[in-house]
């Protein structure tokens, strides 16, 4: 029992939970982390896809759990990284084919064999939601900075508190500085306002995440990309290094920050 | 004073809106209820305690007493009355609030989809955030903000408040009133305010104790 299991989830569909997965399984595993991805949308799964790894699926998480193969059969190594390893969710089931206490040993199992867990966590509040938090000890929310995005992400931690994950930390995705500037969208300061949970970061909104996720290359790999940087340093504060938001990801938040510098000189 | 008894629509009615002090209110019932014929055995008795509240631990006396009588509790009745400024029962803490028993103690956020309940009072040490529900018998104080529904007076108490460190509530009720803050207008407030029924409408005010 040494990895840790990371739930990754956000209530409201389309925000980036695979995205940021994918892309925070990658970073880990490029620090030398071993990784693996469990894919708990059953029925609807696409972290294979986004990791490039759609064609070599043999078995999936429901086989594991009802015993049809053995964990490891299941696992399917990535092409880039001899630590990254993810367990694909079936396409031809649903939700109910995998209970909450499955779920458990599952991650239990897991954790005998890697460093870190990250479970991708399907939209919702429902069973798959029920699923993919079972066997968690810590939680990570994305949220955009959208008024429902942030309405499901409350609702979300709610349910996370009443489960015993009490410290679930923040990811703000798809944050567009300008229109932050120009006060059309919600500020990192509005946000945390009003989830009061800790920040973990911020990802820019970066066009090269759709490229990247239609090559099934992970953004991370691009040394280039702004939101592939951010999950890079979001990697790192995982791992419990100190990084400091970049001044460009967080806006007006480090611009006010500076101004009550100024101001206290 | 003493109590008097009426009949309103052939119910007997007690009238001890009078009294200034619960034992003086118990006494003159006690004294009335002696004076009254049998004939009155096993009905229903209404009484007007006029702008005072009871505790449930006062009501009880009162439905013993009664019952000692061989009469039963039909209703408490507040009636409105000029007395209402002279009546000083048991000196409230805030002027004109009344008194409840119970009040529960949060020392947590409510996140949308949370609702909490309480027979009394509710104070509440965090945010209400959006999708929440807070509902009280009686009043609602958040030292937070309220960005939630707050109902305060649930069981019908007008007088019910809601203060908030932060009022900016999707919508605040209090008794059968339902208010929401009006549409298109973004109005950002720094300063602690409450909210009650005057005259039949829920305001908000600058919170001053």
């Amino acid at each position: 029992m040494k990895g840790k299991v990371i739930v990754i989830t956000s209530g409201k569909g389309g925000v980036g939970k695979t995205t940021t997965t994918a892309n925070l399984g990658t970073a880990l595993a490029m620090m030398g982390q071993k990784v693996v991805l469990v894919d708990t949308d059953i029925g609807l799964r696409n972290l294979d896809v986004v990791m490039g790894l759609e064609n070599r699926i043999v078995f999936d998480i429901v086989d594991v759990v009802n015993g049809h193969c053995k964990l490891k059969q299941a696992l399917i190594r990535d092409k880039r990284f001899e630590g990254l390893c993810l367990l694909p969710a079936a396409q031809t089931k649903d939700k109910t084919a995998v209970t909450p206490h499955q779920m458990k040993n599952l991650t239990n199992e897991l954790r005998k064999d890697f460093d870190i867990i990250l479970v991708d966590c399907p939209a919702g509040i429902e069973q798959g939601f029920k699923n993919a938090i079972a066997g968690a000890d810590d939680a990570i929310i994305v949220a955009t900075p959208e008024v429902s995005s942030v309405r499901d992400a409350d609702r979300i931690i709610g349910l996370l508190e009443a489960a015993g994950l009490n410290r679930a930390r923040l990811i703000i995705n798809r944050l567009r500085k300008n229109m932050v500037k120009r006060g059309d969208m919600m500020d990192i300061d509005d946000i945390l306002d009003i989830l009061s949970i800790d920040l973990l970061g911020v990802v820019p909104e970066d066009e090269m995440i759709i490229v990247s996720t239609n090559k099934g290359e992970p953004a991370v790999l691009e040394t280039n990309s702004r939101a592939g940087g951010a999950y890079r340093r979001i990697a790192r504060r995982i791992m419990g290094e100190e990084v400091p938001l970049l001044t460009d990801e967080a806006g007006n938040f480090m611009e006010r920050f500076k101004k009550m510098i100024k101001l206290a000189r | 004073m003493s109590a008097t008894l009426r009949r309103i629509n052939g119910e007997p009615w007690l009238d001890l809106s009078g009294e200034k002090t619960f034992s003086a209110m118990k006494g003159s019932l006690a004294r009335q209820l002696n004076s009254l014929d049998d004939y009155l055995l096993g009905t229903l008795v209404s009484i007007d305690i006029g702008s005072k509240h009871l505790t449930d631990k006062q009501l009880r006396e009162i439905e013993d007493i009664l019952l000692d009588h061989g009469l039963h509790l039909k209703e408490i009745v507040n009636s409105p009355s000029e007395r209402r400024d002279t009546a000083n029962f048991d000196k409230p803490v805030l002027e004109g609030m009344p008194e409840y028993e119970e009040t529960l103690l949060l020392c947590r956020h409510l996140r949308s989809g949370q609702k909490v309940c309480s027979n009394g009072n509710l104070v509440i040490l965090g945010d209400i955030n959006p999708g929440a529900e807070v509902v009280a018998k009686g009043n609602i104080l958040v030292m937070g903000s309220l960005r939630g529904i707050a109902h305060a007076g649930a069981n019908g108490d007008t007088t019910a408040v809601v203060a908030a460190y932060r009022l900016n509530p999707t919508q605040i009720r209090i008794a059968n009133h339902i208010t929401r803050p009006p549409d298109g207008e973004v109005v950002t407030n720094s300063d602690p305010e409450v909210a009650r029924i005057r005259d039949g409408k829920v305001i908000i005010e600058k919170l001053k104790i």
